[in-house]
C-alpha cells in the first residue's frame, strides 16, 4: 500500500510525542530506515495505490520523495547526536514533530488531488512550527510567528488558486476527476482564463512556502532560529515539496498551451529571488542566515530553469536534487560549528581549519559545492540551465543569471573564508563527535557520486518528469 | 417572503463590518463564532448544493461545530490567558476601518459584476460576500497590532476563500473527506497559533506585533 509511506511516519510521530526521549531516538532512526525502504519499494513499483482518487506515484513526486527520504535518514542520525549535545528542552516533541514533518512531506510527494496537495503542504507548515520554536527564545518565537502567519496566509491564497483551477473545469464543462493525472489528459479543454488566474495564485501561495522573493521574508528568520537538523530539513526537503506544487500546476499549464505565460512568470520570480538573495547575502553577520539566503537563491535558480524549459529543465531537476544534498550537509556542518563555538555570528567564528578540522572540511567542501564548482553536481546543473537559456534564445536572461550567481558566490565566499581562516576567535567549547561529523560527509559524497554515476532508474525518472513538458537532455 | 440564503449573506456582511469596528477582543471572538456558523450554513441553503446525502449532513454538522464552537473556544482560551482585553491604538482607527469596510463592499460588488462568472440563480450576492470577507480579513491583519487580531484576520480570510469555493465550484468536485482535511488543517493552525501566542505573551508580557521586530536585515 503506497499510503504507508506517509502513514508510517505520521503514526510513529504521534506515538513519539508520548514516549520518553531515549525510546524516541531509537524510533526516529528505525522510522527513517523503514521510510527509505518503503520509498525504494515504491520506486521499484512494489507498492500499489489504495486511494487512487487522491494519491498517485508520478515521476516528479518520486524524485522528491527519494531525496526527502535519503536526506531525512542522514539528518535523523545527526539529530540523535545533536540532541545529546545541546539540551533540547522537550525532546519528545522535537522527535515527534520531525517524524510528522517527514510524514506530511511524503504526503505532498504522493498527492495527486490539488486540494489534498494543499492540505499536505499546509500541514507541513503546522508540524514544522514547533521545530522552530523548540528553544522558546524571544527570537525563535518571533521567527515561528512570522513563519506560521506568512506561510498560512500565502498557502491560503494557493487554496484560492486551486478553486480557480476547479472553476476552469466547471466552466469548460468537462467531466473529469479532479486529479492532476486526469486533468493533464484534458488540459486543452480547460478554460484558459481561469487556469491563468489559478496559476498566479498558486505561484504566489506555494512560492511563499518555496521562498521565492518577494514572499521570502519568513525564510531567513526561520532557518536561522531553528535548530540545525530542523533547518537542514526545511531547506533540503520542505522547499522541494513547495516547488513540486508549483511544478505540477506548471505542467498542467504547459499541456493546456499556456506554457509561455507560466514560464515567464517563473523566470521573473526566479531572477528576482536570485538578485534579492545576492543583495542580502553580502556582509550577512549570521552564518545560518547566509545559508538561508543561499537557499532562496537556489530556489530562484530552480524556478528559472523550469521557466526556461528544454535542456534547462533537466538542469533544474538535477539542481533540485543536488541542492537538497549539499544544502542540508551545509546546515548540518553549521550545527557542528554552532556547537563548537556557541555562536551564530560569523565574526566570532575563526580559524576553523585548526579548531574543528573535520567540520571545516565538510563546511568548506559544501561551500565549494553550493558555489557551483566541480566536482559537485551543482556545477553540472547550472551549466545545463545556462546552456538552456542561451539555446532557447534568452541571452539577456543568461547574462542576468550569471551576474546573480557571481553576486551570491562573492558574498558567501567572503564570510566563509573569514570563518575558516581568520585568527580572531574566542574559544572552542564543543568537541567534534563521530555521529555528527559523518552525515554531512555522506550527503556530500552522494552529490559527488551522482555526478560520476547516475543509476539508470533515476535517469529515466528524470526524463519521464521533464519530457511531458518539453524538457530534453539532447541540445 | 424572506430569501433565506440572502439573509445569511447579509448577516455575514454585517459580521464583517462589526468585526472591523469592534474594539473589544472578546466581542471579536463572538463575532467570529457567528460568522463561522453562518458560513457553514451557507452551502446547505444554496440551490446547487441541495441534493445531499447523510454523509453531507454529518459533515456540515462537524463543520458548524469546528467553525462555530471549537475555533472560537480556542481563541477564547488564548484570550483568557492573556490579560489584554482591548485592542489599544490600532494602526488604522475604528471609524476609518468601518469606512474602509464599506469601500471594500463596493469594490467587491464591482469586481464580482466584472467577473461574469455564470452562477446558479440566487447566489449573485455570494461572490460579493466572499470577496468582501477575504479582503476584510486581509485588512484586519494589516491594520491591527495585536497578534490575536491577526489570527482572527486569517480566519476571516479562510472563511472568504471557503465561500469562493462554494460559490464557484459545483458539488461534484467537493468530496467531504477533502473538505474535512481542509477544516482539520484550519483547526490545527489555530491551535498552533494559540500555543505560540501563549509563549509570546509569556516571553514578552504582551502580544503586540511591534515587539516582534528583532530579526531583520
Amino acid at each position: 500500500m503506497l499510503e504507508l509511506i506517509f502513514v508510517l511516519p505520521i503514526l510513529t510521530g504521534l506515538t513519539a510525542l508520548f514516549l520518553p526521549s531515549n525510546m524516541g531516538r531509537g524510533m526516529l532512526l528505525i522510522a527513517a530506515l523503514l521510510h527509505l525502504q518503503l520509498s525504494m519499494m515504491a520506486w521499484f513499483g512494489k507498492l500499489s495505490v489504495f486511494a487512487d482518487r487522491f494519491f498517485a506515484l508520478e515521476p516528479a513526486g518520486m524524485l522528491v520523495l527519494l531525496v526527502t527520504s535519503f536526506v531525512f535518514l542522514c539528518i535523523a542520525c545527526y539529530a540523535i547526536c545533536y540532541m545529546q549535545d545541546t539540551e533540547v528542552s522537550s525532546e519528545p516533541v522535537f522527535i515527534g514533530c520531525l517524524l510528522l514533518f517527514l510524514g506530511t512531506m511524503s504526503m505532498v510527494t504522493l498527492a495527486d488531488h490539488p486540494i489534498v496537495l494543499w492540505i499536505a503542504i499546509e500541514a507541513t507548515t503546522l508540524v514544522s512550527a514547533p521545530l522552530i520554536f523548540i528553544h522558546r527564545s524571544k527570537a525563535a518565537l518571533e521567527a515561528t510567528w512570522k513563519y506560521v502567519i506568512i506561510c498560512s496566509v500565502g498557502i491560503a491564497l494557493a487554496l484560492l488558486g486551486c478553486f480557480f483551477i476547479t472553476l476552469s473545469i466547471d466552466i469548460a464543462d468537462v467531466d473529469v476527476a479532479l486529479t492532476f493525472t486526469s486533468l493533464n489528459t484534458v488540459a486543452t479543454n480547460l478554460d484558459p482564463l481561469w487556469l491563468k488566474v489559478g496559476f498566479i495564485f498558486v505561484v504566489i501561495g506555494f512560492g511563499t512556502k518555496m521562498g521565492l522573493a518577494p514572499m521570502h521574508t519568513w525564510l531567513p528568520d526561520a532557518h536561522s532560529q531553528a535548530p540545525s537538523p530542523a533547518s537542514a530539513l526545511l531547506s533540503g526537503a520542505l522547499l522541494n515539496c513547495a516547488f513540486l506544487g508549483i511544478y505540477k500546476v506548471h505542467t498542467l499549464m504547459y499541456l493546456a498551451g499556456l506554457g509561455e505565460f507560466s514560464s515567464n512568470l517563473l523566470i521573473g520570480f526566479g531572477l528576482t529571488s536570485m538578485f534579492v538573495a545576492g543583495v542580502f547575502i553580502i556582509r550577512q553577520p549570521d552564518y545560518k542566515r547566509m545559508l538561508a539566503y543561499s537557499s532562496i537563491e537556489n530556489m530562484g535558480i530552480i524556478a528559472f530553469g523550469v521557466g526556461i524549459g528544454g535542456i534547462a529543465l533537466y538542469g533544474a531537476i538535477l539542481h533540485m536534487i543536488h541542492h537538497s544534498l549539499i544544502k542540508s550537509s551545509l546546515f548540518l556542518s553549521a550545527g557542528n560549528i554552532f556547537i563548537g563555538f556557541q555562536t551564530k555570528l560569523a565574526e566570532n567564528v575563526g580559524n576553523m581549519a585548526k579548531f574543528l578540522p573535520k567540520t571545516f572540511l565538510s563546511f568548506f567542501a559544501g561551500f565549494v559545492g553550493i558555489s557551483g564548482l566541480p566536482p559537485f553536481g551543482i556545477f553540472i546543473s547550472e551549466l545545463f540551465i545556462l546552456l538552456g537559456a542561451i539555446q532557447m534564445g534568452h541571452p539577456v536572461y543568461a547574462a542576468l543569471f550569471i551576474f546573480a550567481l557571481i553576486l551570491v558566490v562573492a558574498g558567501a565566499a567572503q564570510i566563509v573564508t573569514d570563518m575558516s581562516f581568520s585568527a580572531n576567535v574566542g574559544q572552542v567549547i564543543g568537541i567534534e563527535r563521530y555521529l555528527r561529523v559523518v552525515p554531512p560527509y555522506v550527503l556530500l559524497a552522494a552529490s559527488i557520486s551522482l555526478c560520476i554515476y547516475m543509476p539508470e532508474g533515476l535517469y529515466t525518472t528524470i526524463l519521464d518528469t521533464i519530457t511531458i513538458i518539453g524538457g530534453t537532455i539532447h541540445g | 417572503m424572506i430569501n433565506i440564503n440572502e439573509l445569511i449573506m447579509v448577516i455575514i456582511l454585517l459580521s464583517v463590518l462589526l468585526s472591523l469596528a469592534s474594539n473589544r477582543l472578546v466581542a471579536l471572538v463572538k463575532i467570529m463564532a457567528l460568522q463561522g456558523v453562518m458560513v457553514s450554513l451557507l452551502p446547505l441553503v444554496l440551490e446547487h448544493h441541495s441534493r445531499m446525502g447523510s454523509g453531507g449532513l454529518i459533515f456540515f454538522q462537524v463543520m458548524i461545530l469546528i467553525k462555530g464552537v471549537f475555533i472560537p473556544a480556542l481563541l477564547y482560551v488564548a484570550l483568557k490567558r492573556i490579560t489584554i482585553k482591548r485592542e489599544i491604538e490600532p494602526i488604522i482607527g475604528y471609524h476609518a476601518s468601518l469606512f474602509a469596510g464599506l469601500i471594500i463592499i463596493l469594490l467587491s460588488i464591482f469586481i464580482s459584476e466584472k467577473l461574469h462568472v455564470s452562477m446558479a440563480s440566487g447566489s449573485e450576492l455570494l461572490l460579493t460576500t466572499a470577496i468582501t470577507t477575504m479582503s476584510a480579513g486581509f485588512f484586519l491583519m494589516m491594520s491591527r497590532r495585536k497578534a490575536i487580531t491577526q489570527v482572527i484576520g486569517y480566519l476571516m480570510l479562510e472563511n472568504g476563500i471557503y465561500m469562493v469555493g462554494t460559490a464557484l465550484t459545483k458539488h461534484s468536485h467537493t468530496i467531504y473527506v477533502i473538505e474535512f482535511g481542509v477544516l482539520l488543517d484550519l483547526l490545527v493552525a489555530v491551535m498552533i497559533m494559540g500555543i505560540i501566542l501563549h509563549n509570546i505573551n509569556h516571553a514578552f508580557d504582551d502580544i503586540d506585533t511591534d515587539l516582534l521586530n528583532s530579526l531583520k536585515d
